[in-house]
This record gives structure tokens, sequence and C-alpha cells, in this order.
């Protein structure tokens, strides 16, 4: 009795375990990065991250810029950040999705504004970072279908699958200098699919939260390169 | 009778779920923008905003996507407001000394406001009729010149309509200057446009909040596009080198 307790005890956490293991499909990622210039940030100052809302498709996510911003914002390493919302008011309206400025030309006829320039120095920006790019949905395939059996019970059957890809860029620009310093781009891609024997379950590739935690990771070490040096024990 | 009754509920509720699926949303955006970060231009700028534009809604019926509903009028003061103010040293709210309004919320005053093209026909560039402004406490203006903001189309679309990733809005207003003395020196045009992306939204119950973003953004825009093109217009550049002669525009604006 008290060993069969014991087995069921035993059994619970392992299928948690393996349910927890299978329902994160595997993700295959590519980061790269370009340094065209020395970074730092010294006191005082912070970063932004910012998507681009000037096209007519393709838009970035919400929810990446914020997940990019918040994670940046946290953990090993965390750089101060300013929310998008909070510059762009603050820099209302050259910053909108008619007015932001597109090359770098743009942005030091931005800032060569008094006011602009002195706005900026006041809320302490010193990097802009661009985001562009999408998480996609492609490929699928498959079908599942759920009916009600006598009782109410609830059932299903198949096979759902489709391919994601997250693809995304980012400009770095040092508001300071007035230069770009550098672009780092982060893809992921990976198979999600739901079996369904009675009960479906979906195991899921997370492609996007994989990108936006490498973007992050990368941001951190490329604006504060000596957060890749290794540690001295 | 236990059958009809629940025939009748099936009904009813066959009903609310076709009709939920055709659409349609009704938003009122209570809203209104940052302040402007620009030079101010070195004059007293009186300021009309009449009723039609206060109480602005468009309205919508479309047998395939349903019936819409933006109310925006409540926005417009407080926008037109925020970014006026940071445009001018000086600004000042005016109504029209011909014109009385039966609503006594209006105003300190009574006016009845003219539909905008109304305003055109008697107050328009090339009318030559003055238009009287007088202060809102009904005294007389000392201001360079006033200016008049009114809507003349709402337009939006959603992505099932566009096959796009976007709601969006545009709301294209007119602007009419007037010299002191009420006499139209121009108009011009002012597009604001903006767009929410579906994927900002969940699946279920999304028109509104996309609807009132793409509405936001659109608002937005038109102030932004009025605080840095403002003087790029013809009219106004005439206007200000008036007001350079009489030796009021010192300060050179941004």
């Amino acid at each position: 009795m008290t060993e069969q307790r014991m087995r069921r005890t035993a059994l619970g956490p392992a299928l948690c375990v393996v349910v927890g293991l299978a329902c994160s499909g595997c993700v295959q990622t590519t980061v790269q990065g370009v340094r065209q210039a020395e970074t730092q940030i010294d006191s005082g100052e912070s970063i932004v991250i910012l998507s681009r809302k000037h096209k007519t498709q393709g838009e970035t996510e919400d929810d990446f810029v914020t997940c990019v911003s918040d994670s940046v914002n946290t953990g090993n390493g965390a750089l101060p950040i300013l929310s998008e919302g909070e510059f762009v008011d603050a820099l209302f309206p050259w910053f909108e999705p008619r007015t932001a400025p597109l090359t770098m030309d743009d942005l030091a006829t931005v800032i060569g504004r008094p006011l602009i320039s002195r706005r900026i120095d006041q809320i302490g920006v010193r990097y802009l970072v661009w985001i562009e790019g999408t998480t996609e949905r492609s490929d699928e395939s498959g079908s599942l279908n759920c009916t009600f059996f006598s009782g109410g019970i609830p059932a299903c059957f198949g096979f759902l699958s489709w391919e994601s890809g997250s693809n995304y860029e980012a400009s770095v620009w040092d508001v300071e200098r007035g230069m770009s310093v550098g672009t780092l781009s982060s893809e992921a891609a990976g198979t999600s699919f739901v079996p369904a024997v009675v009960v479906p379950i979906p195991v899921i590739a997370r492609v996007r939260e994989k990108a936006c935690s490498n973007m992050s990771d990368q941001i951190k070490t490329f604006i504060n390169p000596d957060l890749s040096s290794p540690e001295v024990p | 009778m236990a059958a009809s009754r629940a025939l009748t509920l099936a009904l009813a509720l066959g009903t609310a779920f076709l009709g939920g699926c055709k659409g349609g949303a009704s938003i009122t955006v209570d809203t209104t923008v940052p302040r402007p970060l620009v030079d101010p231009i070195q004059a007293a700028m009186g300021v009309y905003i009449d009723e039609t534009l206060k109480t602005y809604v468009h309205e919508e019926e479309d047998p395939e996507y349903g019936d819409y509903r933006i109310d925006i009028g409540a926005s417009q003061t407080p926008v037109f407001a925020r970014v006026f103010d940071a445009m001018f040293e000086d600004v000042v709210y005016v109504q029209r000394a011909d014109r009385h309004d039966d609503d006594p919320s209006a105003g300190s005053t009574s006016q009845k406001t003219p539909a905008p093209d109304g305003d055109a026909e008697e107050g328009g560039s090339g009318s030559g009729v003055a238009v009287r402004f007088i202060g809102a406490d009904g005294t007389a203006l000392a201001v360079d010149g006033i200016i008049a903001p009114s809507i003349e189309k709402v337009q939006f679309a959603i992505p099932d309509m566009t096959g796009g990733d976007f709601y969006e809005v545009w709301i294209r207003y007119k602007l009419t200057l007037f010299d002191a003395g009420g006499n139209a020196l121009g108009e011009w045009p002012l597009t604001g446009y903006g767009k929410a992306n579906e994927r900002n939204f969940g699946q279920l119950g999304k028109q509104t909040p996309a609807l009132y973003e793409a509405t936001t953004w659109a608002l937005r825009d038109a102030a932004a596009e009025l605080a840095v093109q403002f003087k790029d217009q013809v009219e106004v550049q005439d206007w200000l080198a008036t007001l350079s002669t009489h030796g009021n525009n010192e300060g050179a604006p941004q």
C-alpha cells in the first residue's frame, strides 16, 4: 500500500516534466551583429526600443517591442530603458509615424533643432534601437475535429501542424554622436503541432519569445560589451 | 410548452450569434495629444471651434460589415487647444458674433453653430464677406489672425475590407485662416491617418479597441501634421509676412 502510494507520488511530477518538455517545440535560432562603432552607456543615460510604424504591411508587433524593452531592462546586465510611449510623447511631433527620421541624415536634421536636442538631454536618451520585422505563420496542414460524446464528454481527434518564423532586425543609433553604431538581427524558426486522441496536446514552438530573448541579450552585450567578457572567478 | 421555450431560446441565441458575426463597432474617442515641441509663433491667434466640430460623429451602415459609429467630437477641443497653445505665443478662443446658440452648454455666450460648408460660403476664401468674431465673453478681439478648423470627411477601413493587417482611419480637416478683421486669407486641407495592427489584438472583440486606437492615431497624426507643416502653407507665409511688416513676429518660427 505504501509502495503504491510512493509510485503514484513519483508519477505525478514525472508526468508533469514529460508533458512540460513535450509542450515546448524545438526552435532553431540565428543571431548576427555588425558593429560600426564603439558603444558605452554612462550613468544617467538610457536607451529606447522603437518600432517602425510607417509601413503599410509587416509592422512589428507591439508585444515584441514590449518584450525586448522589458528583457533589456531586467536580468543580468540590465540597461536603463525609456519606454517607446514616453519617448514619442516627450518629443511629439518629431517621432510620429509620419515624421520619424528614417536615416541618420534625417535624425541629424531633427536633433539639430535646439528645442529637440534640449529635450533629449533632459530625458537622457543616448541610444535609439529601431526594430523591424515580424513573426509569420506558414505551411499549416492537417485537421482537428472535436465532438461531444453521449453524456456531454468532449473529445478531439486529428493532427495539426504549422511552421512559425520570426525575423527581426535592430538598428542602433547613437543620438549623442549622431551616427549609426551597429545592426543586430535575431531569427527563430520552429514547427508547432497538435496531436489529438481524445485530448489535444499542443506542442508550440515559441519562436517569437526566443527571438525576443536573443535580441535582448544581443542589445545588452552590444551596448555594454563588458558583459560578454568571461567573469573572473 | 417546454419545447416552445427551448425553440424560442435557440432562435434568440442563434440570432444573437449571427448578429455578432456581422461585425460593427461604436466608439467614443475622448483624448488629447502631447504638447508639440515647436517654437511658438510670436502672434496672438484667435481659434474658432464650432459646435459641428465639437459634436462630430461619423456613422456608417454597411450591409456586409455592420454598423459603425465613430464619435470624435469630444477630442477636437482638447487636441486643437494643445496644438495651438504650443504653436502661438498667445491664443484666444473666439466665437462668431453673427451666430446664436440655444445650447447653454456650448459656451459662455449663445451661438448656433454653422455647418462647415456654411462657413465656407459666408466667410471662406474668395467669398469677400468678412466674418465678425468676438471674444468668448462677447468683447472685441485684439488678435493677429483667426484660425477655424472643421472636419470635411472621415473614412475608415477594417482588414476584412482591405485584406491587409490594419484597421485604418482617415480624418480630413479643412483649416481656414482669417485676418484680424475676419477676412478669409485662405484654406487648406489637413489629413490625419491612423492605423492599428490587428496582430496587436486578440481574436475576439478586437474591432472596438482596434478602431479606437486607429482613430486616436489619426487625431495624433493630424495634430503632428498641423504643428510641423503649418508654416509651409503659402497663406500662412503671406500672413506671417504681414505680421513681420508690423514688427509683430520678431522671433523666427521654427
